[in-house]
């Protein structure tokens, strides 16, 4: 099959995994916005305003990372419970339009609440469209970085059962404990290294940056202050884990 | 001309303590565009055969080929033209089944005129017409697997793998399904099928293969199965006889309140006048591919019952 038609058997994925699903259940949507919104709320409630975009950028990177968690249970499901990824793997669909067609189904479902919180974004802490632009890319990255990983972690469970609390475990670490909702200078400034252990920081940092939010001085070594670290640590995990899905995950089965 | 041809295949599954042998240096070959059954029972190594010869599974010694490549060096040239019902597989949760028949063909590359017009072909072949835009979570279990086996055999694959097809429909969805198959083998396609249907086995299969703690015991026609009972005649009797009567003339068994005899045509006469003598209810037929079943995996006609 030529890479046109697996670039069409992508979108087909997309279109009946993710569209139809959300046309038919739209309560699908408000599950994906209700847990970054719920942050959001109760950031807005406990801390000061001035920190409000910073809650609503973190809420926009925990509806991308959590596209990963979406693409780690549907994988399984599909492959676990329903046998459905067999019937992709004996056909012509190569592993890679399966897997970003998945991915592109994960984002169908988050796209409305990206929009959302992107539209309160906007109004709480307006922005130019330049910032949009590199928003988008710091999104889209972050998003292949969690497909990916999530359709890696999918491959290796044989029980539906012991995939619920890894999903939850890893993405809500890479989305809950890092400096997303809050800014990074909370943490103290001999400290913040740690945070850069989660690739989804450097999405945070990146995102902070784009949109004008102030970044934290006192970085130790300074680099770690610096957007092109940023940019290079969300590039350079994202290749990481979309090399470690292409040679690791499991398409046949050992 | 050969479609598949497995060398000493073998497979062990890991567990506690020693691996466990699903695949035992298993040799079988199959012939283009004929139609073959595995029989066996739960865990004989059927699916594991399947799953190793549609690419899902990789062997631990031995060769499979497929149209002349071989499945484990050279997956991505035999997958095209391959297509497998999975084995307990479940349609998805909102599609309806014309969507799963339509976008399964559109995924595998087929042009969208060709696409309807197949789905078209499917859905009314399967008998789905009243259910087509019924969402698949509305669906019995029946129609779902109907719909899963709709979507594969309207691919027209080269190969087809269905394992245990009919698993769940009612007799009549069971046949309309055949139909299709045999439809399938007609039009070219090579057919490895599953079953634990012993009439769909016999109905539609040109050769069958019973394969048992992963190795193959027999291969040949349904009809050579049988006759390796040595025994044609089934008589079953109600009231009046007893197992001590019948047992010197050949297999006894219980099957609830009557007794089953597997005899030779000779014998009939004799056994006809003693259900007479007895005011015993007798019925004549010819032994089962069951029985012969049975009888071949070792299990003994009356363990089985």
């Amino acid at each position: 099959m030529s890479l046109a038609l697996q670039a069409r058997a992508a979108a087909r994925i997309c279109y009946f995994n993710g569209i139809i699903p959300l046309w038919r259940q739209p309560l699908l949507m408000g599950a994906v916005f209700l847990t970054p919104f719920s942050f959001l709320f109760f950031l807005y409630v406990i801390a000061q305003r001035a920190e409000l975009p910073f809650g609503i950028l973190g809420g926009v990177l925990f509806t991308v990372l959590f596209t990963g968690n979406g693409m780690l249970n549907d994988c399984a499901y599909l492959r676990l419970e329903r046998q459905l990824q067999q019937i992709f793997v004996v056909s012509p669909v190569r592993p890679l339009a399966y897997v970003l067609g998945m991915a592109l189904s994960e984002l169908a479902f988050a796209l409305p609440a990206l929009v959302l919180f992107l539209g309160i974004l906007a109004t709480v802490h307006p922005f130019g469209l330049g910032a949009l632009a590199l928003l988008a890319g710091v999104i889209v990255l972050t998003w292949l970085m969690a497909t990916t990983l999530g359709f890696l972690i999918s491959t290796f469970f044989r029980q539906l059962r012991e995939i619920w609390p890894i999903g939850t475990l890893v993405f809500s670490s890479l989305s809950v404990l890092p400096p997303l909702f809050y800014p990074i200078a909370a943490i103290p400034a001999g400290w913040r290294w740690v945070a850069f252990l989660a690739p989804s920081t450097f999405a945070g940092q990146l995102a902070d940056y784009a949109v004008g939010l102030p970044a934290a001085g006192g970085f130790s070594p300074p680099a770690l202050g610096s957007p092109w670290f940023d940019l290079a640590g969300l590039v350079g995990s994202t290749f990481l884990f979309a090399l470690a899905a292409m040679f690791l995950s499991r398409w046949r089965e050992p | 001309m050969e479609a598949l041809s497995a060398v000493h295949l073998s497979k062990d599954y890991p567990a506690r303590g020693r691996p466990v042998r699903a695949l035992d240096e298993v040799d079988l070959a199959l012939e283009k565009g004929r139609l073959f059954a595995f029989l066996g029972r739960n865990g004989a190594g059927k699916t594991t055969f399947i799953k190793i010869a549609a690419t899902l599974l990789l062997p631990t010694a031995g060769s499979v080929t497929l149209f002349g490549h071989d499945v484990v060096r050279e997956p991505a040239k035999v997958r095209p033209d391959l297509a497998i019902v999975p084995q307990e597989g479940r349609p998805f949760f909102h599609l309806t089944p014309r969507e799963h028949i339509r976008e399964y063909l559109l995924v595998r590359g087929a042009a969208s005129e060709s696409a309807r017009d197949r789905t078209e072909q499917m859905v009314a072949a399967m008998g789905l017409g009243p259910y087509a835009d019924e969402p698949s979570y509305r669906l019995s279990g029946g129609l779902q697997q109907r719909t899963l086996v709709a979507m594969i055999l309207a691919t027209r694959a080269p190969f087809l793998f269905l394992d245990e097809p009919t698993l769940g429909m009612d007799p009549f969805a069971r046949r309309q399904v055949w139909e299709v198959i045999r439809e399938a083998v007609r039009a070219g396609s090579t057919v490895l099928l599953t079953t634990h249907y012993l009439d769909e086995a016999e109905q539609l299969s040109e050769e069958l293969a019973v394969i048992e703690g992963g190795h193959v015991l027999y291969r040949g026609t349904a009809e050579a199965l049988r006759s390796t009972l040595h025994r044609e005649v089934r008589l079953q009797f109600t009231g009046g006889v007893t197992r001590d009567d019948l047992a010197p003339h050949g297999r006894v068994y219980a099957d609830r309140d009557r007794l089953v005899l597997l005899t030779t045509r000779a014998a009939v006469r004799g056994l006809t006048e003693l259900a007479l003598e007895r005011g015993s209810e007798m019925t004549v037929g010819p032994v089962t591919l069951e029985e012969a079943f049975l009888e071949l995996v070792g299990r003994g006609i009356e363990e089985g019952t």
